[in-house]
């Protein structure tokens, strides 16, 4: 458990520059403001981007992690960028660039004991986090599409009815 | 060898520190972030000036050749009319404590988007032509001149605010910048930009009465057909008075809850309340829409159509109106309609429920009460049997909408009503709710398909907050006082907190509310089975 040690004493580094990398993918007239308020309702993307990178970084580190708890925790983060003027590879991206921050921090250590293999299956688990982050970036997107149907149909919904019911010669129904 | 990019090649969004200024950054026309353009024919229809065809997304917007002339006169004119324009062009001092109220900010993170900046968009322009230091010093004191860029910019970002006024909450001097888009959007109208959302539904009202054009008799048809719905509930067919001379209330509410699903289950509880109250009361066809986008058109567009309400209240003889749910409807009648229709016509009085016998003081001046208001004296009276249980299968919270909450100050009542016909209330944080409130991300016209995207990060704190109540208390219901809540909250829910419904105040207390003679209740309003009354069926009655 060695590697999940080493992992476990760098969460605070790698989290802290993976928050910044997401946030410097927006204006930089915003950033400030993301780094600075706290209030999960004031501030909801610095709030969401949070919970997904410990969430994130749990899983990469091979924390004991249910995937339920994994998707949970990234769900309104890839949700926003589902909806944000990105093109879906930006969207998704800031997954993999959780990569750079731990090659730079805790690959050396890892190495220096002699656990490059556990660094790269913790690689891994990053790739296949970044696949569940694209089946939500999908479903996410399928609902936005879905979304626009049903407000056009809804919002005639007595018209198409009343229709009907004069196509059918009065009453019935 | 070719090169790949990498994630963050891919990703790299902007340098370290931007290369120019935020104001010369220019917005792009994506699809889904921009609404389609005004017919040329609408505008036409509605004396609109410089009707032309023209897109969004192309690079030539088909101006008329003076726009820059017609727009500065435009501006004059209306820094001249409006006190309050000229006030808040002059005496921001930029602190930036709206900045971060604004959900479009919030959720789309464009720095433009703090209303702040959005209203700089239009104070640079004000600063070159009516300030010595602009004048002198140009660009150096934040003026800039007009040019067809700046022209799309405007209408980019007045279309990237909801006229909510959480940000007017914050500011220590009161500049309200939902009066600036309005102004914008005034001007924007000048040189024949509108959008086709805003302005069909205008025309419709302004052709027919309603904001889809239904012809009255197939009106009064849809209205009937409501009423046969509640007959299949209840076993008690509502009356639907329409037209009706000589009664003492009009009703009047936004005809989206006529014909939009949900909003349509609101409307049934109307009629069930009002019949079981053996109201006096009728509806107009003339006057069958009390939305008002006018409103979101210009100052004479929001006065014509809301002529309507006080020309059949003549015509009828009714002594005052009750006003249904409705967002903007209630800010135009509480903030404007005074200015621009009245007094109200003389033989209308203070209105009086003719149930309670309560006067309503706070609607001696427009004559108009809100059907919230209504309810709740009338249950604070005890003069409506209501039985919560039925509405037992839901834990619902209350979405304040912007305008009854920030326009008008509607709080306290609805959430009254909600607790009597709902044994299960939880309220949202209290940084999104009551004049804090975060709007459905797409009031103000913005509530049409295509910009779907757009209105789901625009709504993303709203959808956060529910979404925070119902991983947390089980929330998984959203009452709502406004028929454009009634139709964006469904989709904005369906993504951030699937699962969650919507509906009116109303429509949960027809479902409450016990009438006489009624049969027994098996569903609810919507059609779907009560949960809590299958077992205890010996024999139908109550």
């Amino acid at each position: 458990m060695l590697s999940l040690e080493i992992f476990r004493a760098h969460k605070k580094e790698v989290v802290a520059a993976w928050v910044e990398a997401v946030f410097a993918t927006y204006p930089f007239e915003t950033t400030g403001f993301l780094r600075t308020k706290q209030d999960p309702f004031g501030n909801p993307v610095a709030h969401m981007t949070r919970e997904a990178a410990s969430t994130l970084f749990d899983a990469v580190a091979g924390e004991d992690m249910h995937p339920p708890t994994v998707k949970n925790a990234l769900d309104r983060f890839i949700k926003l960028r589902a909806v944000q003027k990105f093109l879906p590879s930006q969207s998704l991206a800031v997954i993999h660039a959780m990569k750079p921050i731990l090659r730079e921090q805790v690959l050396p250590k890892m190495q220096d004991v002699g656990q490059l293999a556990a660094y790269l299956e913790a690689e891994s688990r990053l790739d296949s986090l970044a696949l569940l982050a694209f089946d939500m970036y999908c479903e996410a997107r399928e609902t936005v599409a879905e979304a626009r149907i049903k407000e056009i149909r809804n919002q005639h919904a007595q018209l198409a009815r009343w229709a009907q019911r004069l196509e059918d010669g009065g009453k019935a129904e | 060898m070719a090169k790949l990019p990498t994630p963050q090649m891919l990703v790299a969004s902007r340098p370290a520190f931007p290369e120019q200024d935020w104001l010369d950054i220019k917005p792009e026309f994506a699809p889904g972030s921009f609404c389609y353009p005004a017919k040329k024919e609408t505008m036409e229809l509605l004396h609109m000036p410089n009707p032309h065809d023209w897109d969004p997304a192309a690079e030539d917007w088909n101006l008329p050749e003076n726009w820059e002339k017609i727009l500065c006169d435009a501006f004059a004119e209306r820094l001249e009319k409006h006190r309050s324009l000229k006030l808040f062009m002059d005496i921001c001092v930029r602190c930036g404590a709206c900045a971060d109220k604004c959900h479009f900010f919030l959720g789309t993170n464009d720095p433009k988007n703090m209303p702040v900046l959005r209203a700089e968009l239009l104070r640079s322009l004000y600063r070159r032509d009516y300030t010595m230091l602009g004048k002198l010093l140009g660009k150096k004191v934040g003026a800039r001149s007009w040019d067809k860029d700046v022209v799309k910019e405007l209408f980019y970002y007045a279309y990237q605010c909801t006229e909510c006024r959480r940000c007017s909450l914050f500011c220590p001097y009161g500049i309200d910048t939902a009066e600036i888009t309005a102004i914008v959007r005034e001007l924007m109208h000048e040189v024949g930009l509108g959008t086709h959302w805003i302005m069909d539904p205008v025309k419709n009202c302004s052709f027919t009465g309603n904001h889809l054009g239904i012809q009255p008799h197939s009106f009064v048809e849809i209205v009937e057909m409501l009423a046969d719905d509640c007959e299949t509930v209840t076993g008690i067919r509502p009356k639907t008075p329409f037209n009706e001379k000589g009664h003492e209330i009009l009703f009047i509410t936004p005809s989206g809850d006529v014909f939009a699903d949900p909003g349509i289950y609101t409307f049934m509880g109307y009629l069930l309340l009002f019949h079981e109250l053996d109201l006096d009361y009728t509806f107009s066809t003339y006057a069958s829409e009390g939305g008002n986008f006018g409103s979101f058109t210009s100052f004479n567009m929001a006065k014509k159509l809301n002529a309507k309400m006080y020309a059949e209240a003549e015509r009828l003889g009714a002594k005052w109106i009750l006003g249904g749910e409705c967002g903007h409807m209630w800010r135009v009648i509480n903030q404007y309609m005074d200015t621009y229709n009245g007094p109200s016509p003389s033989h209308m009085i203070t209105p009086k429920s003719p149930i309670t016998g309560t006067v309503f003081k706070n609607a001696a001046s427009t004559k108009m009460v809100h059907i919230a208001e209504f309810t709740a004296d009338l249950i604070h009276h005890n003069k409506i049997k209501l039985d919560p249980s039925r509405n037992d299968h839901i834990v619902t919270t209350f979405h304040d909408s912007c305008n009854p909450a920030r326009a008008m100050g509607l709080l306290d009542e609805p959430r009254y009503v909600l607790k009597h016909v709902c044994n299960n209330f939880v309220e949202m944080p209290e940084n999104t709710i009551r004049e804090q409130t975060f709007c459905c991300g797409a009031g103000s016209g913005l509530n049409t398909e295509e910009i779907m995207e757009l209105r789901m990060r625009a709504g993303m704190p709203r959808g956060n907050a529910l979404r925070y109540v119902q991983q947390k208390f089980g929330v998984n219901h959203m009452a709502c006082v406004c028929a454009i809540d009634r139709a964006t909250l469904p989709p904005l829910a369906d993504y951030w907190a699937p699962g969650v419904t919507v509906s009116g105040l109303h429509e949960l207390v027809g479902n409450a509310l016990v009438m006489k003679g009624e049969a027994k209740r098996t569903m609810d309003l919507r059609q779907e089975d009560l949960p809590n009354v299958v077992d205890d069926e010996p024999e139908g009655e109550e």
